[in-house]
């Protein structure tokens, strides 16, 4: 794991098979005021899976994240990356494995153009010339910024700011990229250019992480969800698991509500995360019984 | 929660009315910088600790303690080097020669300086700034006034909660804020540049919300938090208050002379 000493190792763990695997062990962690966030989390999550988080506010999701990166240190336990424990790696080095895009743009946002602000994280790793232009370039790109290189960044609205908060990560090319809630704020379109990176993201075999309270986004987007409460994990699965009728008591418990796809879907018998074509088929059905076989809806 | 709704503090100390604890605060300040000597420094310091004590925050008080260090350090060094007319030598190394009476000096100093941050630090400590400003408005300070001082003293816990999250953010895209002075003046661009812009748009907000909650709106507030104040109390405000002004008065006229 030699790529963890070293900036300039990023660009072997950008590689797919350097993606690290992710283990937490029986990881707790408790603020210096006593608030205990984090109880005995076990998880593991392997190289190259999509992952969203989800759980009510204050459920310790975003405490979860930052122990990725070592922003935080558990209080008992250990996370692993890989094997190794993230504790013996300083945080600057961890920010070419780990990329985390805050939930609140305006936390991290300083230069004075956009693609500067872009250029921020790789540059921290290392990266300088043609090679650092073109990672800028792909995130503005990939997030829909490519117009806007030149503009100041706090001249854009909330939704775009977002979408640069995002880029800046992107351009780190890390092999884990963890996202704290990508859609809030983001029109439909903006949450279509999320799915779309978190998608490509893990087409390039890319672990993805998010933690979101769009339901639909993550059942779209993601092979796997982790349910949390009160700082711990109260239930993993395939989306069509966790958003299955049979988790609904226990997502209930936790504040959630399953996707209406996956409610709709249940009632017609389609599982939780039926395809579009599957709803058109089944209400077509539907209508062409109620009709005594009259036009279906495909 | 609503303001008035909120617990009214108990306890010998936390449980004294708010402009009781401002006046406490600004006769410890006006005893520790005012009076000759070291007696003023060293009353303000045993009733500070005292005081602490008896509301349970000695321990929250060495954080303040901790953020006089700077100011200290530039007070002992400069007195003990650099006191005008002194020649009590301690040692003389090359150019350098600390004296007695820059040292004497130095550490006066710093006990001014250390009671007044822990008289400061036990106000801040117990008393909600709310209730303070509720009083003031009581007393006539004005909505405005009021919301000047409360948002000045508000925005500090903030800035720390969000100078906070800003170092996590940069952190995260690779900004190496550990490692040698350079490494660290390059580092402060990424970091003050959000918590500054943060706090501006946050203040054009924050007003923009007050307006359109009536904030300018004529009349006078009705304010529904009544916090228990006594005759005893007031009484003992305004004793503190002259008494420490005579006290500093005296002090500086020589006419009674304190260790």
């Amino acid at each position: 794991m030699t790529a963890a000493g070293s900036p300039a190792g990023s660009a072997a763990w950008g590689s797919t098979a350097a993606v690290p695997s992710i283990e937490l062990e029986v990881v707790s962690f408790a603020y210096p005021d006593g608030t205990r966030a984090l109880s005995d989390v076990g998880l593991r999550i392997e190289a190259g899976e999509s992952v969203a988080i989800v759980g009510q506010n204050g459920s310790g999701k975003s405490t979860l994240v930052r122990h990725l990166n070592g922003l935080l240190r558990p209080t008992a336990g250990r996370v692993l990356l890989d094997g190794r424990d993230v504790r013996r790696i300083h945080v600057a080095r961890l920010a070419g494995l780990v990329g985390l895009a805050f939930q609140n743009p305006d936390r991290q946002l300083f230069a004075s153009r956009v693609s500067a602000e872009v250029a921020f994280g790789p540059r921290n790793l290392g990266i300088r010339g043609p090679e650092l232009d073109e990672r800028v370039q792909a995130a503005l790109a990939d997030t829909g910024l490519g117009a806007e290189a030149a503009t100041n960044p706090y001249d854009l609205g909330y939704s775009r700011r977002k979408l640069l908060a995002l880029a800046s990560v992107l351009a780190m090319r890390t092999p884990i990229l963890v996202l704290d809630e990508p859609t809030t704020g983001q029109d439909a379109r903006g949450v279509a250019r999320v799915r779309d990176v978190v998608a490509r993201a893990a087409g390039e075999g890319r672990t993805v992480i998010a933690i979101s309270h769009d339901m639909r986004f993550v059942a779209e987007s993601f092979r796997r969800v982790v349910v949390m409460r009160e700082g711990r994990v109260v239930l993993a699965g395939a989306p069509d698991v966790v958003f299955g009728e049979a988790a609904w008591p226990e997502l209930g418990a936790a504040y959630l509500e399953p996707p209406l796809a996956a409610v709709a879907g249940a009632r017609l018998g389609l599982g939780a995360t039926p395809t579009e074509s599957a709803f058109v088929t089944a209400v077509g059905r539907r209508r062409g019984g109620a009709t005594a076989g009259g036009a279906g809806a495909e | 929660m609503p303001d008035f709704a909120r617990r009214i503090p108990v306890g010998r100390y936390r449980g004294l009315h708010p402009v009781t604890k401002a006046i406490l605060a600004m006769v410890g300040a006006i005893v520790a910088l005012g009076v000759r000597g070291w007696t003023g420094p060293a009353v303000v310091l045993a009733a500070v600790v005292l005081s602490g004590a008896l509301a349970g925050v000695l321990r929250r008080m060495a954080l303040f303690a901790l953020a006089t260090i700077p100011l200290v350090v530039s007070i002992l060094l400069v007195n003990t080097f650099l006191y005008p007319n002194a020649r009590d030598a301690i040692v003389t190394v090359g150019p350098l020669s600390p004296t007695w009476t820059g040292a004497t000096a130095a550490l006066q100093a710093t006990m001014r300086v250390v009671a007044f941050g822990m008289s400061a630090a036990v106000f801040a400590l117990t008393t909600p700034i709310d209730d303070l400003l509720t009083e003031l408005e009581r007393r006539g300070l004005g909505r405005r006034g009021a919301f000047v001082v409360g948002s000045a003293l508000g925005a500090i816990p903030r800035m720390v909660e969000r100078a906070r999250e800003v170092v996590d953010a940069q952190r995260a895209r690779g900004l190496d804020t550990e490692g040698g002075p350079w490494r660290r003046f390059k580092g402060l661009v990424p970091l003050l540049g959000p918590v500054i812009l943060g706090a501006l748009g946050e203040v054009e907000e924050r007003t923009m919300a007050l307006e359109a909650r009536a904030f300018t709106a004529p009349g006078r507030r009705t304010l529904l938090r009544r916090l228990p104040d006594s005759r005893r109390q007031q009484l003992a405000r305004w004793l503190l208050l002259l008494g420490s002004i005579c006290l500093v008065v005296v002090s500086l006229s020589g006419v009674v002379k304190l260790p």
